[in-house]
């Protein structure tokens, strides 16, 4: 086989034969927590009354696709935000933006889920220099979700 | 089975001296607690032990128990999964640690600081005064008000686990006020006893919240309930305005002047 030298995030993957097991599939219909909009990163305002004093989940783009029980094991009553630290402009604003959500909100804790592809930990890392600039100080968990949904790791930031 | 898994431990251990050293064995030290009233399944369900091994376990202490008989293990409950890969302390908690050290580095000195001593010098016992003050102020009011002010708050009062902390709390004040009492009368050997037994007090105290009561809390906690306990203890912080620099300027120099 040939070894693969691009992009890990680009690689070209196919799930398609994974088995998945009838008593994984959840019955019934799934209801969405989402309970905002909009959630894009650029779109929000920080001072929405949803992000004051909220638990807060700030996912790369891909997260909520490659994970099956992202709604309700996750989003679950948290407020949401989501961007893409790979192909997003602008990021400036998104790590003003965060650091709004902590000493402006002042939101309770900052939860990011990422994939584990390298270009994802950029996202972390905004959240980790919007906090260094804050004057608040908050809890800010991370969990990396693998490109199958497993959650890979789960550590605070 | 069932009966011991609902008794108190330091019971089980006085009527079975080796189920002490089988809990030892795998990292569980109940022996030297000074209530024990945490009962047995209790005891296992909080440490959280990988599956085999608490099987394994809890087959030796069954044996200890029934010697003569094969005894079914019923499942000990209470425990809930955590994620893939194991946490580290989260903030709050993680507060609560760090204050640790320093405490630690000052009853690593208490030896030294006894070996020493002349309580019939004003110097001699200025210096047990002000260890005395580091424990109430810095020990006491500032870190285990954390505690019983904030994050007790957040779990069951009748919990064992929780009177055995707080009554370890009581003890080592008992053993504070002897101090200072002994100290007024120049009594040297008091001094040492209860500055001894607050030393090997606060020693278990230290490891059970590290090893065992702060993971166990986590794993029970929300990510709500976690970001609030780190906002009281930022509050609780500001409320007191106590400056903790004035503490390590004690520890250190005394580390100096001990250690060198």
């Amino acid at each position: 086989m040939e070894a693969f030298h691009g992009c890990p995030g680009s690689r070209m993957m196919d799930f398609s034969q994974k088995n998945v097991q009838a008593s994984e599939e959840p019955t019934g219909k799934i209801q969405s927590q989402l309970r905002q909009w909009p959630i894009q990163l650029h779109l929000i305002s920080p001072l929405a009354p949803y992000y004051r004093g909220a638990d807060v989940l700030l996912t790369a783009d891909c997260v909520a696709y490659a994970l099956g029980d992202y709604h309700r094991e996750h989003l679950k009553g948290k407020s949401l935000a989501i961007a893409c630290p790979k192909l997003d402009e602008g990021q400036d604003v998104y790590v003003e933006k965060i650091k709004a959500w902590i000493d402006e909100a002042k939101i309770n804790t900052l939860t990011v889920m990422i994939m584990q592809v390298p270009c994802c930990m950029g996202l972390l890392n905004l959240a980790q220099e919007a906090a260094a600039k804050a004057t608040r100080k908050v809890p800010i968990k991370y969990l990396v979700v693998g490109l199958q949904g497993e959650i890979l790791q789960e550590e605070w930031a | 089975m069932e009966e011991y898994l609902n008794k108190g431990i330091k019971e089980v251990i006085s009527e079975f001296p080796a189920v002490d050293k089988i809990l030892e064995e795998y990292g569980i030290g109940c022996g030297p607690c000074s209530v024990g009233t945490c009962l047995l399944k209790d005891i296992v369900a909080i440490h959280n032990l990988p599956d085999d091994e608490q099987r394994a376990m809890m087959a030796r202490v069954a044996k200890a128990i029934y010697p003569d008989k094969v005894i079914p293990l019923p499942p000990i409950t209470a425990k809930k999964e955590t994620a893939p890969k194991e946490l580290k302390y989260s903030p709050p908690m993680k507060t609560l640690v760090d204050e640790h050290i320093l405490i630690k580095r000052w009853l690593a000195l208490i030896p030294a600081v006894l070996q020493d001593l002349d309580l019939t010098t004003e110097e001699g016992r200025h210096l047990i005064l002000q260890g005395v003050d580091f424990i109430r102020s810095y020990a006491d009011r500032f870190h285990h008000a954390k505690e019983e002010d904030v994050l007790f708050g957040y779990f069951d009062p009748n919990l064992d686990i929780l009177k055995v902390i707080s009554q370890d709390h009581i003890v080592g004040r008992g053993h504070v006020k002897a101090v200072v009492e002994a100290v007024e009368r120049q009594d040297k050997e008091t001094v040492a006893e209860h500055l001894t037994a607050y030393r090997n007090l606060l020693t278990q105290h230290i490891k059970k919240e590290d090893d065992i009561l702060w993971p166990w809390m986590e794993r029970n906690l929300t990510m709500t309930q976690i970001g609030e306990l780190y906002a009281k203890f930022q509050e609780t912080d500001e409320r007191m305005g106590l400056s903790t620099e004035k503490f390590e300027h004690f520890i250190t120099n005394l580390e100096k002047k001990y250690q060198s």
